[in-house]
């Protein structure tokens, strides 16, 4: 849906796929070069030093990366929530998909055949596999395709976006981020595990990365009018998918791709017998919900919920099926990794730098309404926000 | 228990432990609340699991998020050395006031996991911590030394010794919490 905001930001997942796969692959060979290995790394993760073990591991990481997002459902994250079965998420149809017989042939046919679970790892990271069990090593390298703070996933997606969109806060120096990016030993012997972090010297890149993400996030991927595009789509979708949902099997998730939505989308929109014409309607010819009220730090100071106060009266007020809400924290913790200083201490990110102390958090809370009573309704929340927005009681 | 319940009892929590003396860093938080859930019972709904610094919650690192978003925690970088202490708010100590039955309800909990952990380091906290989550996942049935044995294998940084005497500790912590929650 971006496209409709940012016209030239027709970009395929693929295209983005193909660049995580080879920038995966720059970080891989960066990080593990000998120069670059302390003896206690090396000690810590016998796979390091082991040639065909090395050859091995490269190749299960580059296809992770190729296949991480394998999962997604047309449109990306536009409706993943609300549109699965409860407990299923797009990592959870990576999996499916990486382990699946279909897949399973091609890792199959690889000389040395590659191990479908060591690519489902390294594709998804600990985070969302949490039933399986990750060394060291695999940790590491999937920190290097998902990693939070410099995750090659969001270095090609922010540099990718930005060139499409023609917004040019995603753009940093990933040259030199990636020159910089080493496996660091834990700070103190009885600290932990090594793990993913730069060098001094490659701080300020990473910083650029990490100012690039809260830009972009703020002026593109959480851009009001692109969000409430996103609720359109999802309401058609639950309309015209059987049941509401999408399908999960991995044949009918393969055969259901953005261009198949669009052809329902438009044909929905000029018909107004079809299943989710009034959503389908409202992208097409440009009538989104208006936006009505958006987080403000002053009413969040009284009540951490007053997204939902506001939500909840003007539902009331103005009937539900008039407004949409659309609400989103940050998930990741993005400045906390090592750094070795130039005298070789090991430091944390956030203890070195006064731009990462001070990043801002990502956080939103829009509430749109329909067209026609915007006007009222703003001047409504204009005259009764204070006795809206009042500090949350224990309800009895 | 919804996200602003949450976010207050970690409020709660994280102005008790600092009240024993912790630094109330994230590895200090992921812990003590690691054993206020597993040990005391307190179900606030976080999926743990085996980390780089031992039991770790990436759905409690996004609760964290959320309370700074709302103002209820805000970093504090004053200590040099240490990463940033999270610490209470104003607002969230005007919050807390206004659900005293939340609070009270968990009140022991709380005390018992400042009280036993608050004077910990981060170290001393991840042995602890991943006694607690082998002992669990081992069950009853298994002697110390497998105890021991299994908590190596998953960080062979932890000497023998120190794996003896975290688990020599979480054995008595463990039943203090039994008895503790025998009071209901």
């Amino acid at each position: 849906m971006t496209s409709l905001i940012y016209p030239a930001a027709t970009h395929k997942r693929f295209e983005h796929s193909l660049g995580v796969m080879e920038l995966a692959g720059r970080v891989f060979d960066v990080v593990t070069h000998s120069a670059s290995l302390s003896d206690e790394v090396k000690r810590t993760i016998p796979e390091i030093t082991q040639l065909h073990l090395l050859s091995y591991w490269r190749r299960v990481l580059r296809m992770a990366a190729l296949c991480h997002d394998v999962g997604h459902l047309p449109f990306s994250h536009a409706a993943e929530k609300e549109l699965l079965p409860t407990g299923w998420d797009h990592e959870k149809l990576t999996r499916e998909i990486i382990c699946s017989p279909l897949m399973s042939e091609i890792w199959n046919s690889i000389t040395p055949p590659l191990r479908s679970e060591d690519v489902e790892k390294l594709a998804v990271g600990p985070r969302k596999a949490t039933d399986l069990r990750f060394s060291t090593w695999e940790t590491i390298l999937s920190e290097i395709i998902v990693g939070d703070s410099f995750g090659v996933d969001r270095m090609d997606y922010l540099l990718r976006d930005s060139y499409h969109t023609g917004v040019p806060y995603g753009r940093f120096d990933h040259f030199r981020l990636i020159d910089t990016l080493r496996i660091l030993p834990p700070a103190s012997e009885s600290d932990g595990v090594p793990s993913l972090g730069v060098e001094e010297g490659g701080l300020q890149s990473a910083e650029a990365l990490l100012l690039g993400r809260y830009y972009m996030y703020s002026q593109v991927y959480f851009h009001p009018i692109r969000r409430i595009y996103d609720i359109h789509l999802k309401d058609f979708l639950a309309a015209w998918l059987d049941g509401g949902k999408f399908p999960i099997g991995v044949e009918q998730h393969l055969q259901l791709t953005d261009n198949e939505v669009y052809a329902a989308l438009y044909q929905a929109a000029r018909d107004s017998s079809r299943l989710g014409h009034n959503s389908a309607i409202r992208i097409a010819q440009h009538d989104h919900y208006k936006l009505l009220y958006q987080r403000h730090p002053d009413d969040v100071a009284v009540n951490s919920n007053s997204g939902e106060v506001i939500f909840k009266a003007a539902s009331e007020k103005y009937g539900e099926s008039n407004l949409r809400r659309d609400k989103y924290s940050q998930k990741g913790e993005v400045t906390r990794f090592p750094v070795q200083s130039k005298d070789g201490r090991i430091v944390q990110a956030d203890q070195m730098s006064t731009v990462l102390k001070n990043l801002p958090l990502v956080s939103i809370d829009f509430i749109y309404i329909m067209p026609d009573l915007v006007n009222q309704a703003s001047e409504w929340i204009k005259k009764e926000r204070k006795t809206l927005i009042h500090p949350p009681q224990e309800s009895s | 228990m919804n996200d602003l319940e949450k976010g207050l009892i970690l409020a709660e929590l994280a102005d008790r432990l600092i009240a024993q003396g912790s630094w109330c860093g994230h590895t200090h938080l992921q812990k003590a609340v690691y054993f206020l859930q597993e040990l005391l019972e307190v179900d606030l709904g976080l999926k743990y699991i085996l980390y780089k610094h031992g039991p770790y919650s990436f759905d409690l690192e996004e609760v964290l998020l959320w309370c700074q978003s709302s103002f209820l925690l805000e970093k504090d970088y004053k200590a040099s050395g240490y990463g940033p202490r999270l610490k209470p708010t104003g607002i969230s100590k005007d919050h807390r006031s206004r659900f005293p039955r939340l609070l009270a309800r968990h009140t022991r909990e709380l005390s018992f996991v400042a009280e036993r952990l608050g004077s910990k380091g981060v170290v001393g906290l991840e042995r602890l911590a991943t006694a607690l989550f082998v002992s669990r996942e081992l069950g009853d049935e298994v002697t110390l030394g497998q105890r021991v044995s299994r908590l190596r294998d998953y960080k062979p940084h932890i000497s023998e010794t120190d794996a003896h005497e975290a688990f020599t500790e979480f054995d008595e912590v463990a039943r203090d919490a039994v008895k503790l929650r025998s009071f209901d």
